[in-house]
């Protein structure tokens, strides 16, 4: 870029600045209410809180759920991620690595299914479920979850399997291996990078969730974390230190967890836009 | 051949990742059914704001019934109904079910999901007729426990009256003076905004408007066909609703319901149109009876009778696919009964119990409450009873007519025809 | 010498390359078209039935549509969350995409701190919607909130701007990321040359910047409409699924929430109705996506 004046560059910081103190304001806000209890949340409501009041969260912890809501998004989670990945990598070898009438089609068939919102057919979905027998339990969510990120993790995984050069693959089958072989011995552990990013990319959307579990769960052991934050900002409304409590805890995951792994979140976003 | 073992462990993976999604979810749904001898049975209802006091009073059931205990899990008000009805048609309702009356109650009952409780319930034909109809058919099967009616009024904070030396006003023109005067003084006079759809209509237009409009003769005749929306006395009522918006605080037209019982709550405004519900509330919030009054709607002129809205709130259904029946039977039994009658009124004040005991009332409050029926024509919620029975119903188009009057987007005329016209696409008495 | 590609081969082998391929496709395959696909075709069958309950069972053919097109109670909400989602994606376009694009610029700089400013621009993101919703609603309260007395939320001309602002607050950071991998990707020399040239920053990006980001204007462009017409959170947790005031804030997905899993009290127009309003936004976002592909790729299709 153009070497700027000293000006400029305060002008350019001046901006960045305010642009932070967008971003961080409501963060700030949110936290700090947190820590305090409800009565002062009226007589000081946007400044720092004068003691650090951890009730709300102690309540929260004791009173409500909250362990078993946070294992419930865990476990969806981290199943719904497991499959992703395993799914999308198996159809992704095939349609990268073969050529046959009617892949490309294939391949495209998939990749659509980013731009189809899968909310659009969420009634039928419930009488899947209910009939499957799954409704108001995580496998439904779990379902749900991994439809949606299979055409991601397809149109991900396909080309990056696509560039791993045929010779390891064609080394492998002179010495007797078979494809399923070559995908699990060799393939599998050169795609780790791009699976990383499936992951981490998939981690939020799922995680955050909160349409599906709406619809699907209904019994209070069932429900995932976006859904309880629903529930106890209804029951508590007149709690705000204890609502917004509820918020931050709600959201500290996955800011950990976009902060920890940024560089594979970043990865495949890249992947993915470039590709675009 | 070396291919195919692989080929298959590859396949088993993914079969057993799948497998284990499938586990986790159906573990999900058996975690319901406990194979023990203690049982727990779910109750529902939209008192979100209740649970504490809730708890305390279904622990007296345990101590009774020590293997039995009652885990209450609220939804919110307004997700409330859909919420009900999609756990009873998906099989994971609760066991115990708190009915709204009348239409929204009733198809419950119409779904099959409810269990017959004409002759579970100890002495129901001691019970009030007008409340064991909210919860009844026609052919005499009621499916809800009547338990619990609120009333309708206007609490104001008694430190404030005493500056400006006012009186509790009895008819509407010396209410409108005690807005006049409070507002000179540059007082919040009430806490009450146009956001929330409900919160107009069931409270300010059905409590105080009932006045207006002539209370329960007028409601019958409404449901009969017999008198319109825009018929002078309704619209009468719209009208004198529509002479407080100018009493409103600041930023009403955003104000929701939540932010309203937390401003009267905490002493920032004069007076709060509420139900008798809200008592609990204010108290939590440091307005006990010590520190607020109430008064009952006042009336349109001096030697009118009170024509006051004691709603049918609350029934207490069973589900029939209950996994604990004989349990839930027991506690069905039991908050039909007195010593569940008078720790509910004890821990929710403002909360009338149809129940045919005698039960004593702690709290000043309440009692006032209760004694202005007395004297009173009572009646309940103007479009509550077959006018909200289908889309669009009566409630939710008084929930766009009153906010939308309250922010000059209606005239009173023409909120009224709006929801009369509305109802005529559907309601047949009222197609001519 | 073993089987290449399954072209060559016995027939044997040639068949044990098809079960592979099959064993590997059809996991990802099934659940695909199970739970994404074939509901939304599903559930456009059911918009021709009508009945309570979950599972609409009388065969009405197009009554349903017939009703929602003519009769005002219902035609209202449909048109007035058509009309909202377009205001509503016009104001999220302009903030997340328009001003995306520029503060990317400002976090590709090359200057200490761009990297850590491009960071944190992806945090609100990473937020749930609701979070967001419930906080800016908070923000937002005429009484306790940040804004002073006026009824952000409560005044019709303002609320809707509100959550199109609460939603772009949260998304711009992902427009930021995109176009910022975007320019990351243009070669080096091109902007050498040009500076070489003694071409200003503005003349840069008109010239050389934005050209090489079409694509990814284009995707940004995508992904924020199908999202916006499908938006729901920001809905139930800023004004309610009754989209107070008065409807003023109902965007499709509320009302396909309201249509079909709520009660009639509460605005419920049956699980046959809820289908055909599902199905409606089917038609617009396919509309859209087919605008799109004209804008966006078709006019394109001659070009580099």
């Amino acid at each position: 870029m153009s070497t700027g004046l000293k000006l400029k560059d305060k002008f350019y910081y001046l901006l960045m600045a305010f642009y932070m103190a967008v971003i961080a304001y409501p963060l700030y806000l949110m936290v700090v209410t947190s820590l305090k209890p409800n009565a002062e949340v009226f007589t000081n409501p946007f400044g720092p809180p004068k003691t650090l009041y951890l009730d709300n969260y102690a309540n929260m912890i004791s009173r409500s759920n909250y362990g078993t809501y946070f294992g419930n998004s865990l476990v969806v989670a981290g199943v719904s991620i497991m499959m992703i990945v395993a799914l999308s990598a198996l159809a992704a070898y095939v349609l990268a690595k073969h050529r046959f009438r009617g892949s490309a089609a294939l391949y495209a068939f998939f990749v659509a299914g980013l731009i189809i919102p899968i909310k659009l057919g969420t009634i039928s979905i419930l009488k899947l479920m209910i009939g499957w027998g799954l409704h108001d339990g995580l496998g439904s969510v779990i379902l749900v979850s991994v439809a949606t990120g299979i055409p991601f993790g397809v149109f991900i995984l396909t080309d990056f399997i696509r560039m791993i050069p045929e010779e390891l693959s064609s080394a492998a089958r002179i010495d007797g291996c078979g494809e399923a072989a070559i995908f699990a011995r060799i393939i599998t552990p050169l795609l780790l990078p791009a699976i990383a990013a499936v992951a981490v990319v998939n981690f939020i959307p799922i995680w955050n969730d909160f349409w599906f579990p709406l619809v699907l769960l209904k019994s209070d052991a069932a429900k995932t974390v976006p859904l309880a934050t629903a529930l106890l900002f209804g029951q508590y409304q007149t709690n705000y230190g204890y609502v917004f409590a509820v918020l931050t805890m709600a959201s500290v995951p996955v800011v950990l967890m976009y902060l920890l792994f940024s560089k594979w979140f970043i990865k495949g976003m890249t992947e993915g836009s470039v590709k675009g | 051949m070396k291919t195919f073992k692989h080929a298959k462990a590859v396949r088993t993976i993914a079969v057993l990742l799948v497998a284990a999604a499938l586990a986790a979810g159906l573990s999900a749904c058996a975690k319901k059914t406990e194979a023990s001898k203690s049982v727990t049975l779910n109750l529902t209802s939209w008192r979100t704001e209740d649970i504490e006091r809730m708890n305390r009073v279904n622990a007296l059931f345990t101590k009774t019934h020590p293997n039995i205990t009652i885990n209450f899990q609220p939804v919110n008000d307004t997700e409330y109904d859909a919420n009900m009805r999609a756990g009873l048609e998906t099989d994971t309702g609760a066991d115990i079910i708190w009915l709204r009356s009348y239409d929204t109650g009733r198809t419950a009952y119409d779904g099959g999901w409810l269990y017959d409780l004409t002759k579970v319930i100890p002495d129901l034909d001691k019970f009030p007729p007008s409340a064991v109809k909210a919860w009844s058919t026609a052919e005499g099967v009621t499916y809800g426990v009547p338990s619990v009616g609120v009333t309708h009024g206007v609490y104001y904070q008694k430190s404030i009256f005493e500056k400006y030396g006012l009186k509790e006003p009895s008819t509407w023109d010396e209410f409108i003076a005690v807005c006049e005067t409070l507002k000179k003084g540059g007082e919040n006079v009430f806490a009450q905004g146009a956001l929330d759809d409900w919160t107009l209509y069931e409270v300010v237009f059905s409590g105080l408007g009932a006045n207006f409009y002539g209370g329960e003769s007028a409601r019958q005749a409404l449901m009969a066909g017999k008198a319109k929306l825009t018929d002078p006395n309704f619209v009468a009522a719209f009208k004198a609703i529509d002479s407080l918006q100018k009493y409103l605080p600041k930023g009403y037209e955003g104000l929701d319901y939540v932010s309203m019982q937390q401003m009267f709550g905490s002493g920032q405004a004069a007076m709060f149109m509420g139900g008798s519900w809200e008592i609990g509330v204010f108290e939590d919030l440091g307005s006990d009876s010590a520190k607020i009054g109430w008064f009952a709607p006042p009336v349109a002129k001096a030697g009118d009778k009170l024509q006051y809205c004691f709603h049918v709130d609350a029934g207490i259904g069973l589900n029939k696919k209950s996994k604990n029946l004989d349990a839930a039977i027991e506690y069905i039994k039991w908050v039909a009964g007195a010593e569940y009658a008078q720790a509910f009124m004890n821990e929710l004040p403002g909360f009338f119990m149809y129940t045919p005991a005698k039960v004593t009332l702690t709290n000043s409050l309440a009692q006032e409450m209760f004694d202005a029926a007395g004297t009173a024509d009572n009646t309940v919620r103007t479009v509550w009873e077959k006018l909200s029975a289908q889309s669009p119903s009566g409630n939710s188009l008084m929930g766009v007519a009153l906010p939308g009057m309250m922010v000059d987007k209606y005239t009173p005329e023409q909120a009224a025809a709006y929801v009369q016209d509305q109802l005529a696409s559907w309601y047949a008495p009222f197609k001519n | 010498m073993k089987r290449n590609d399954g072209k060559t081969g016995r027939r044997f082998d040639r068949l044990r390359t098809w079960v592979f391929r099959a064993a590997f496709l059809l996991p990802a395959l099934l659940v695909y078209a199970v739970v994404l696909l074939i509901p939304i075709l599903d559930s456009m069958r059911l918009s021709l039935y009508s009945g309570g309950g979950l599972v609409p069972t009388d065969f009405v053919g197009l009554a349903n549509y017939v009703k929602i097109f003519t009769e005002e109670s219902f035609s209202a909400h449909v048109w007035g969350a058509f009309r909202n989602n377009i205001v509503f994606f016009l104001i999220v376009t302009l903030i997340q995409n328009a001003l995306g694009f520029f503060l990317a610029l400002a976090v590709t700089r090359a200057v200490r701190g761009a990297a850590f400013f491009r960071k944190i621009s992806f945090l609100p993101t990473t937020l749930s919607v609701l979070v967001v919703g419930f906080l800016f609603r908070q923000m937002l309260n005429p009484i306790w909130g940040l804004l002073g007395n006026y009824p952000w939320l409560g005044n019709e001309a303002t609320a809707l701007p509100a959550l199109a602002v609460a939603v772009s607050w949260q998304f711009i950071g992902e427009s930021i990321l995109l176009y910022a991998i975007g320019i990351d990707g243009i070669p080096s020399e091109h902007l050498e040359a040009a500076r070489i040239d003694g071409a200003d920053w503005m003349q840069e990006t008109r010239h050389i910047v934005l050209p090489a980001l079409m694509p990814i204007v284009g995707m940004v462009t995508l992904l924020i409409f199908v999202g916006d017409f499908t938006q729901f959170d920001i809905v139930y947790s800023m004004t309610t699924t009754m989209a107070n005031p008065r409807y003023t804030t109902d965007l499709f997905g509320s009302l396909f929430y309201r249509a079909a899993f709520s009660t009639p009290v509460r605005g419920g127009w049956g699980m046959g109705m809820g289908a055909a309003v599902s199905t409606i936004m089917v038609f617009v976002v396919s509309l859209g996506v087919a605008v799109w592909y004209y804008l966006f790729k078709g006019s394109r299709r001659g070009e580099v």
